[in-house]
């Protein structure tokens, strides 16, 4: 392109020239005609011809194609400068890549978790229906009986799915054989016969299931598989359809492929094949749908029906549903739950509904930054703006238009806000992947693929204009601003204005009053996740947890227990071992059990919840999590023959006993009558959730009456994972045959509950830090040019007398100065900012002024840090030196 | 500078009459930019005198309209020149402007003399 430019621009170049110069000829030859003298007829000639390059100018203006040149020139000028300032452009362009690479790679989850529309027809007006416990996530299953109560009865649908997999509702999947000797794990679910005729959803070969398939002895059961499956296992065969495969050990016949990019309704985990839901019993033994067939629901609302309205039938719909249901337990839990229904056009997720808060608030954290990365770039812009003030001034003062001028400033900052965002993709990539990664690290299996579709392109493109021409208004102020006499005048060492100083020190400002922003969002996830580890309620570091599986090593389960001893008992010689124990759940695992109980002495009020959660603990459990002993004993492996031994939490002390002695008191369970003696009490320790509001938690003796459960714990002086090898040595010595199922330490199973936190803090620390980074150079920017700028001045003043410490202390008080000025309104930004993340993630710590107060404080340090430099230089200035430029 | 003195007596040409100056003269035959400054000169009895400056970006702009065509050859002193001529379009465009401009100078006349128009009327 440009080469062809150039070509062309050549050949017109030098036929206007000769054009011109043939002009030039021939008046002259008139003129020496007439009878001039030949010299003084060129010199005529030329004279009246008038300013040659004015007119070669006007002329190529007429060529039409000039502006792509000028566009041209324009580059080549920007491209010059950036590669004379190398240091310039390189902080320029890493600002600017990690400011639009973090936006990209936030905004590309955003889009795959909450923009994103399913392929599928009409996708806004599918909805999903679900309930939920006050404060609870909530769950999208109904039971058989329900769902067929809401297809007889609704009149705001005209459609309502059912899906349900054979193991869970999210990540389900199945162990499918096709080709090879083995089954594999394909993600999957059994649909009602109206799924994909209710979705839209087109076959790209054979059939979709249809209500014919979804029939108890519907003849030869058939399956759907995704276009990707196809692809993957199959290779696009068209002789798929009719193929015999195996679905968990059930044959089945694949009667059609979906269209390309269909992989069902869930996000986290993406479908590939369908079976009709009368198989499911089939595939599941033991599951009938009347009886627990518990299915996820999806539905399409009618034409003109709105969600609200919508909303409203179902919820009564489901309270009847609910009446009618069966009376007892089940029906006092359900009525206390509160019905809800969302938009599904962008799918199911549960990502979303962890996520989706956190990510909306790091998009604002994100946007700070990059805002920040703006005034940084451009407060570098007008320092150099200022240093070329000179050069400008002579280019008005020679004729040069403003609007070319002004033209070429945006050009240059749309070339770096260009080439940024070019790093800023390869930066979005990393980045999202790395983001997937931690987002998919937590207890439940997570797929999410984010894809840069139309949205992310036109947001990034976007972020490249936008921010192109936010840190290029710098540069074109100061080309307005730029009175060429005055500037050429006052230009002794670069000229400078009043208004080029101002406009320095706001963009610094600014920089500082973001990155307080930023730093106190920051340390208010850091302090709310301390405050969660430190609520934990044991020690989470330094503990090993081993999952056996004794299933083939030929034991019952009432004999488990002299080997389950045994183990525990060479574990605890172990020298790297401090001290072993076992129980049903450990902390957080995420499962649980509970059950009604009576406890002695204690009068229930009415409708008050009776239940106490459990767990069943061998000796030293407590001793191993940290989990103090506050009265009482511990369990030991003697209880067992003994009387019922039972240890509570405090918790659970102070709700039935007050400030009473629960020792030797006695609870009972529903439908057990034998009563449990207490006989210690404990710390509260989290059971369930990290989150979760301390509950009542009574512990039993796994070694009385054979509770056994084979989840081995164990805490070690050095890292636990070195301890992993001696365990499975020393099971396998104990229990031939046992297998050992899992392996992982306590820390790493507390962090997969905290994804969504961990997240927030490990990204808005870093955003902090390199706001405050940012906000740095920009201030060591302005002071290391405000010094060279005031050489001359700080000569003076040593000259007449002014210490190097009150020199420092000039230099100091400037860079403190914008600080506090950028803190006056960061401070209030920072309130703001708290605020609005509180409305995103629940149960901030945003009382208390601690966390802006740290980031004021460091941002103070900071900016001394950037001044020590520039202030070290401004005492090194020689009196003598400066006083003889003057 | 220097030059603008000597413009002060000669008429500044109306927007747009230059381009139909141009066509007018090529109409004589193919002519390079000096001559055709020259002709209008002499022609308008030293009256109009055309600056380089309009003239040279008019002969551009025409060209790029495709109303003239230019080519290569050598003057009458052996000079190579570029010589422009006008084209079909150029012709038809020539004469809609003489049409344009003789109602526009009837109605300039009409209004400056008014007694002229009205006993002619």
């Amino acid at each position: 392109m440009s080469m062809w430019l150039w070509f062309r621009r050549g050949r017109r170049d030098r036929e206007l020239d000769e054009e011109i110069r043939a002009h030039l000829a021939m008046a002259t030859r008139d003129r020496v005609e007439r009878g001039e003298d030949p010299r003084a007829a060129e010199a005529a000639a030329r004279r009246e011809f008038g300013n040659r390059t004015l007119v070669e100018e006007t002329t190529r203006e007429m060529w039409g194609w000039s502006s792509l040149e000028r566009l041209w020139q324009d580059v080549c000028y920007a491209l010059r400068g950036m590669r004379r300032s190398p240091g310039f452009t390189a902080v320029t362009l890493l600002s600017l890549a990690l400011g639009i690479g973090a936006n990209t790679a936030i905004f590309s989850l955003v889009n795959t978790l909450m923009l994103r529309k399913l392929p599928v027809e009409h996708p806004e007006q599918l909805v999903e229906p679900s309930h939920r416990f006050q404060d609870e996530p909530h769950f999208n299953t109904f039971s058989w009986r329900q769902y067929q109560y809401f297809l007889a009865h609704n009149h705001v649908f005209s459609d309502l799915t059912g899906m349900s997999g054979i193991n869970y509702d999210f990540g389900a999947f199945f162990h499918v054989r096709d080709r090879g000797p083995e089954a594999e794990r394909v993600g999957g679910v059994c649909v009602t016969g109206n799924f994909f005729p209710m979705l839209g959803v087109r076959p790209a070969l054979g059939r979709l299931l249809g209500p014919e398939d979804d029939r108890l002895n519907a003849p030869g059961p058939v399956a759907v598989v995704s276009w990707s499956y196809w692809k993957e296992r199959f290779n696009l065969d068209p002789a798929i359809v009719g193929k015999r495969i195996t679905v968990d050990g059930f044959p089945v016949t694949i009667a059609g492929v979906t269209a390309r990019g269909f992989r069902g309704l869930i996000l986290d985990s993406p479908e590939d094949i369908w079976l009709p839901l009368a198989m499911l019993p089939s595939l599941a033994p033991g599951r009938s749908l009347e009886k627990n067939g518990n299915v996820m629901l999806v539905g399409r609302m009618k034409p003109g029906v709105g969600i609200g309205q919508a909303r409203a039938e179902m919820a009564i719909l489901f309270k009847q549903a609910v009446g009618e249901g069966p009376a007892g337990r089940e029906r006092s839990f359900l009525s206390a739950m509160q019905f809800e229904m969302e938009s599904a056009s962008a799918g199911l997720s549960r990502a979303r509904d962890q996520f989706a808060g956190p990510l909306v608030l790091l998009m604002g954290v994100v946007g700070l930054l990059l805002l920040l990365a703006c005034a940084n770039v451009a407060g570098m812009l007008a320092a150099r703006g200022a240093a070329r003030q000179r050069e400008l001034a002579l280019r008005v003062s020679l004729g040069a238009g403003r609007w070319r001028l002004v033209r070429q400033a945006l050009t240059e900052s749309l070339l770096l806000s260009g080439s940024g965002t070019l790093l800023g993709i390869g930066v979005a990539w990393l980045g999202a992947t790395a983001l997937v990664r931690i987002v998919a690290s937590g207890r439940e299996r997570l797929e999410i693929h984010p894809v840069p579709d139309a949205h992310v392109l036109l947001f990034t493109a976007g972020l490249a204009v936008l921010t192109g021409l936010l840190f290029g208004i710098s540069p074109v102020l100061h080309v307005w601003s730029t009175a060429p006499a005055a500037s050429l005048r006052g230009a002794g060492k670069g000229g400078d204005t009043r208004f080029g100083r101002l406009l320095g020190k706001a963009l610094v400002t600014a920089q500082v009053a973001l990155s307080v922003g930023l730093l106190s969002v920051a340390s208010l996830f850091i302090l709310h996740l301390s405050d969660i580890y430190a609520g934990l309620g044991f020690e989470r570091d330094h503990v090993l947890l081993a999952t056996l599986d004794p299933s083939r090593a030929g034991y019952s389960r009432a004999q488990l227990a002299r080997p389950y001893q045994e183990i525990l008992e060479r574990l605890r010689a172990l020298p790297q071992v401090r001290s072993a124990t076992l129980s049903r759940v450990t902390p957080v695992l995420g499962a649980g059990a509970s059950r009604d109980a009576t406890v002695e002495g204690y009068q229930d009020r009415p409708g008050e919840l009776r239940y106490l959660s459990e767990n069943w603990v061998g000796p030293k459990y407590f001793e191993t999590f940290g989990t103090p002993l506050l009265r009482g004993r511990d369990f030991t492996f003697q209880d067992d023959g003994g009387p019922r031994a039972a240890i509570v939490n405090q918790a659970m002390a102070r709700h039935y006993f007050g400030d009473g002695n629960p020792l030797g008191k006695h609870v009972t369970f529903d439908g057990d009558p034998k009563p449990y003696e207490i006989v210690g009490v404990v710390g509260d320790a989290k059971y369930i959730d990290p989150r979760e509001i301390a509950g009542r938690i009574i512990y039993f003796n796994a070694f009385q009456e054979g509770h056994l459960f084979p989840r081995f714990s164990m805490r070690t002086r050095g890292a636990p994972a070195a301890v992993a090898g001696d365990f499975r040595r020393i099971a396998n010595g104990v229990l031939k045959n046992a297998a050992v199922e899992r392996i992982t330490t306590l820390e790493d199973q507390v962090d997969a509950t905290l994804v969504p936190e961990r997240l927030t803090v490990t990204l808005s620390g870093l955003f902090g830090a390199l706001g405050a980074l940012l906000a740095a150079i920009g201030t060591y920017g302005l002071l290391a040019y405000s010094v060279a700028r005031r050489g001359n001045e700080i000569g003076i003043r040593m000259a007449l007398g002014a210490t190097r410490r009150g020199i420092a202390r000039m230099v100091l008080g400037e860079s403190l100065g914008t600080t506090c000025t950028g803190l006056a309104i960061g401070v209030p930004l920072g309130y703001w900012a708290r605020r609005a993340a509180a409305g995103l993630v629940p149960d901030l710590p945003v009382k208390g002024a601690a966390a802006i107060a740290v980031s004021a404080v460091m941002m103070i340090l900071v900016a001394l840090l950037a001044a020590y430099v520039p202030a070290r230089r401004a005492t090194r200035v020689d009196p003598m030196e400066a006083l003889r430029y003057e | 500078m220097v030059r603008r003195e000597g413009y002060k007596n000669r008429i500044e040409l109306l927007q747009g009459t230059l381009d139909m100056l141009i066509l007018q003269t090529l109409s004589w035959g193919p002519e390079h930019g000096y001559g055709i400054g020259q002709a209008i000169r002499s022609g308008s009895g030293e009256v109009l005198q055309v600056e380089t400056g309009s003239l040279y970006p008019a002969l551009h702009r025409l060209e790029k309209q495709g109303w003239i065509r230019s080519e290569w050859r050598a003057s009458e002193h052996n000079q190579r020149a570029k010589y422009y001529q006008l084209t079909a379009a150029g012709k038809r465009q020539l004469t809609a402007e003489q049409g344009r401009w003789n109602q526009l100078s009837a109605a300039i006349a009409s209004l400056m003399h008014p007694g002229e128009s009205e006993g002619q009327a």
